[in-house]
């Protein structure tokens, strides 16, 4: 309740300790789905989709649309979507324990100027489709409608994420053998590993949307996700870590080097963690290790820069669109192209096709990211960014896979660049206030430079600053841009979807650090 | 509401006639309402009926939990045909099973008074959310207002519940809720916001609209100005409404898993004193009218009041049936309903009085905990107190401490426990802990 009701944004990992809750949620996994599952004559015809065999053709979904419009709204679309959802998990050497989702519904949307009328249904039946669209089209009042919807016209999308077999359809006994292969792996890694829980979910996700403008346009989303958590024991220290990889691919995604990667670092990250001292208290500059300290970019400038926060005013970046927020070493892109990445799509939930958005170029603020309300409000074209967890939300603005481009310098000399600093290695979640811009994010690991060196590893600490500030005072960027491949997701609106994040090697001003050493 | 019950049966029996020797089943619907108004009109209107079936299995010693919200006959069929013969493949796990059907009996046969058969029409919400609005710019600053954002929302959920060894359960709960939020200008680009909500199971247990959209741009020009403080050692009270996220990170390693999986800091600590003599916390699954309040827990175990610290001593763990079993103890219930907490003697003002110098935490940021260590690094924001007093306000801060130590610090609670939560917690004052900032 508390949290549903909070609208503030965070960032959290699943299997980030405190939210063993939603992990079950994620769910998902029957075996070999059958023809209920499968698309029914897909190639056929110009109005036949996926949703064909739930009984929702084009001719109901046109219907539909125009019972939204009923009441004068200026514009309507319906989100249909079936997810099948599994999670297969292993807990004291056993695998012993699986979870399964199936949701399936319609969202339906009418728009009336920038209001929203929304309602969804869990029935794909005629009655209760046209119902809904009646509700969600009580957002405007006026007798009769004032646009016609266009007739729909189905448009064929290029996937960037084929799969060779559904998730839906691969058997459980399949992913065994590679949840069997990532615990072997972690506790032969390190004789200290006394614990090893790992869990694998995948999802397949249909989407179709359709609206008043005449667009029909479908996608197929596959997701892939393993974590792999540790517990290690050295006299009576007990610790904890864990590690995650993630993609918009199959089977295949779970190869052995895959899996023994993620498995080494997952112990790895664990004993790392007794040889650390608390990190330290106050104002250090701070070098962000390339990977998942893209997270830095997620909270200090990610979120006031999508344009829903702008619209309203009330994001610190309003009105800075052409001027100069960063130096100009610094270019930001959120990006929904890139390869099987998690915050990678073919298109967005209202049916635009995903791009590469230039946020920030050489320093200067050159768009926000879009949906279409948004995009209206500001006279510029949608970017592609209209998202939402479910057919259960309405979409608004929100970041793909955000990251920071390479620049000149070399990891090493930016390392040495800083006489007394913390190298910020490995993150777990964050949080910023749009309209204050104070942003944190927690640091699981890191190590301490001293005269230019790496020296003691810290660990359990909170960093928090002002995140205009920080991008104002990124002193050195790195070439070597990685794009962080684990499982990340964020939370906005009570909506979760899952993100990507990048940055090379950055060294940014001093940022207060909440450890516990002085 | 029969017809969930009934429905619940039905899928039970179907999992059990495909050779599952213990089920699960619960069958829910819910429908909800929200009208969300900002700056002068509708921002968006919400409304959905949901309906789904949970059915979590038991088959020859293997275990599985699943749901759906595709309630076709045939879709059910193959939902059912899928997952039994998946949980077949898994590992035999001799601790799963159905709770002991002792654990049933004895259930609360009071009203718990959760479901309030009061209604919420369109046009009321609409009156309500331009009220929390009008409430919102009523303020001699009014002109520093960038934006105001308010809601009302109201629900209701039913739900059924069957184990097949003698258990069935039915319940029904109503919510009603208001939201406002303010946005206001600061130096530079700075635009502080403030919120304030109250959720009630009853709609006459709603405050006055005022309040809450006083309240939201209170908080927001409050946070005007705000700076981080010097790093240092600083006494620290805690706002009632928000003392709950610190509270969490003591509560969650708790749990049976996390004692079991060894990665909680509290799994030796069962009878030791954690915390100081001020620390006294009961869950109550029974008190009338709360948000977690329920005669009968996930697993269908009948509910009952328990200690969880009494004078700082720690009494209990949160188990489930499984983790119980692994780890050759008594199952408890998976986890809190609502937290009551033992009353101290003054309200907020009161605390800072006491406190004289140091910082009110009125706000949380990010942070996490190490459940393994009780280790926490958190973001705050708040005001420096001086002879009591908010001196001036506070951001980018970190708080940082270990469980085990923190809590011994607690010098007193506050009377003023918080109704919007199910977690009733009163403000709390504390003992010099560590701060960061400049």
């Amino acid at each position: 309740m508390q949290k549903g009701i909070n609208r503030r944004d965070f960032l959290k990992w699943i299997g980030a300790g405190t939210a063993a809750a939603s992990v079950p949620a994620l769910g998902c996994a029957t075996g070999g789905s059958t023809g209920l599952h499968r698309a029914a004559g897909r190639e056929a015809g110009a109005h036949s989709t996926y949703f064909d065999g739930f009984g929702v053709d084009g001719g109901l979904i046109g219907k539909v649309i125009r019972k939204g419009l009923t009441r004068g709204g200026d514009f309507c679309d319906v989100f249909l979507q079936h997810k099948i959802s599994h999670w297969v998990g292993m807990e004291d050497a056993a695998i012993n324990r699986a979870y399964s989702n199936v949701d399936l519904g319609a969202g339906i949307r009418v728009l009336k100027g920038d209001a929203t009328g929304f309602a969804y249904c869990e029935d794909l039946t005629e009655q209760a489709m046209l119902e809904t669209a009646e509700t969600a089209a009580s957002v405007a009042d006026a007798a009769a409608p004032g646009i016609r919807a266009a007739p729909l016209a189905a448009r064929k999308i290029e996937s960037r994420y084929t799969v060779e077999l559904p998730w839906s359809e691969v058997g459980i006994d399949k992913k065994l053998p590679l949840i069997e292969r990532a615990n072997a792996k972690a506790r032969g890694r390190d004789p200290r590993i006394i614990k090893v829980t790992i869990f694998l979910a995948d999802q397949t996700s249909h989407i179709l949307v359709a609206n008043s403008e005449g667009l029909l346009v479908e996608d197929e989303q596959p997701m892939a996700v393993m974590y792999v958590t540790c517990v290690a024991a050295k006299d009576k220290q007990i610790e904890t870590g864990y590690q995650s990889v993630s993609s918009r691919d199959g089977l295949r995604f779970f190869s052995p080097e895959v899996l023994d990667k993620l498995s080494n670092e997952a112990a790895d990250y664990t004993t790392k963690l007794f040889d650390a001292v608390s990190a330290p208290v106050g104002e250090l500059p701070v070098v962000l290790a390339p990977g998942v300290s893209g997270i830095l970019l997620h909270e200090a400038m990610g979120h006031g820069m999508e344009a829903d926060f702008n619209r309203k005013g009330v994001s610190i970046y309003a009105d800075r669109i052409g001027k100069r927020v960063a130096p100009d070493e610094v270019t930001i892109c959120d990006d929904g192209t890139c390869d099987r990445m998690r915050g990678s799509i073919n298109i967005d939930d209202e049916g635009a096709p995903a791009q590469r958005t230039v946020l920030v170029e050489k320093g200067i603020l050159r768009s926000y990211m879009h949906d279409r309300i948004s995009a209206k409000h500001y006279s510029v074209a949608s970017t592609g960014s209209g998202r939402r967890q479910s057919f259960r939300y309405p979409p608004v603005p929100r970041m793909r896979n955000t990251y920071m481009v390479s620049g000149p310098h070399d990891p090493a000399e930016i390392i040495a660049s800083v006489d007394k600093g913390l190298y910020a290695e490995v993150f777990s979640n964050g949080q910023v206030h749009i309209g204050a811009g104070d942003f944190t994010f927690y640091l699981k690991h890191g190590r301490l430079i001293e005269k230019g060196k790496l020296t003691r590893v810290v660990k359990d600490a909170n960093l928090i600053g002002s995140g205009p500030k920080v991008l104002e005072h990124v002193e050195m960027v790195g070439n070597d841009m990685l794009l962080f491949s684990g499982g990340g997701s964020c939370g906005k609106d009570g909506q979760r979807v899952p993100v990507g994040f990048g940055l090379p090697t950055v060294r940014v001003g001093a940022i207060s650090i909440g450890g516990r050493a002085s | 509401m029969s017809d969930l019950l009934e429905m619940a049966r039905k899928v039970a029996h179907k999992a059990k006639a495909r050779g599952a020797q213990g089920v699960q089943a619960s069958v829910y619907r819910s429908r909800d309402s929200e009208l969300e108004w900002r700056d002068g009109k509708i921002d968006r209107l919400r409304e959905s009926t949901r309906m789904g079936v949970g059915v979590t299995l038991y088959v020859d010693g293997r275990y599985s939990s699943n749901s759906t919200s595709d309630l076709r006959d045939s879709a059910i069929e193959h939902f059912l045909d899928d997952t039994v013969a998946t949980t077949r493949v898994l590992a035999a796990d001799p601790h799963r099973k159905l709770p002991d059907p002792a654990r049933y009996a004895s259930r609360f046969q009071g009203d718990l008074e959760v479901f309030d058969t009061a209604s919420m029409s369109p046009s009321e919400r609409r009156k309500l959310a331009r009220s929390l609005e009008e409430a919102a710019r009523a303020n001699p600053d009014a002109g520093e207002i960038i934006s105001v954002t308010s809601s009302c929302s109201n629900s209701t959920s039913e739900s059924a519940m069957v184990c097949s060894n003698g258990m069935e359960g039915q319940r029904r709960r109503s919510t009603f809720a208001l939201f406002a939020e303010t946005s206001v200008k600061d130096e530079g680009d700075r635009k502080p916001e403030g919120w304030w909500y109250a959720v009630q199971r009853h709609k006459a247990d709603l405050p006055p609209i005022a309040t809450i959209g006083q309240e939201a741009t209170r908080r927001a020009l409050g946070m005007r100005g705000a700076k981080p403080e010097k790093s240092g050692q600083y006494a620290c009270a805690i706002e009632n409404a928000v003392a709950g996220r610190l509270l969490g990170d003591l509560i969650g390693p708790l749990h049976g898993q996390d004692i079991q999986q060894k990665r909680s800091f509290l799994a030796d600590r069962l009878g030791q004193d954690i915390g100081s003599a001020a620390l006294t916390i009961v869950d109550d699954p029974l008190l009338p009218r709360g948000l977690s309040s329920r005669t009968y827990d996930g697993e269908g175990m009948s509910t009952i009041k328990r200690p969880i610290f009494t004078r700082g001593k720690l009494e209990t763990f949160f188990l489930d049936t499984y983790y119980a079993s692994k780890l050759g103890k008594e199952p408890t219930t998976a986890g809190t309903s609502n937290l009551v907490f033992e009353a101290g003697e003054r309200d907020l003002d009161g605390l800072l009085a006491a406190m004289g110098t140091g910082i009110l935490i009125t706000g949380f940021s990010g942070g996490n905990s190490n459940p393994a260590t009780g280790d926490f690094s958190i973001g705050i924001r708040g005001y420096w107190i001086e002879k009591g007093r908010r001196a001036r306000p506070l951001a980018e801060m970190n708080l940082a401490g270990n469980h085990l130590e923190f809590w011994k610090k607690l010098a007193e609670m506050g009377k003023d426990a918080y109704v919007y939560s199910s977690w009733r917690t009163p403000s709390m004052r504390f003992e010099p802990v560590q701060f960061s900032g400049t």
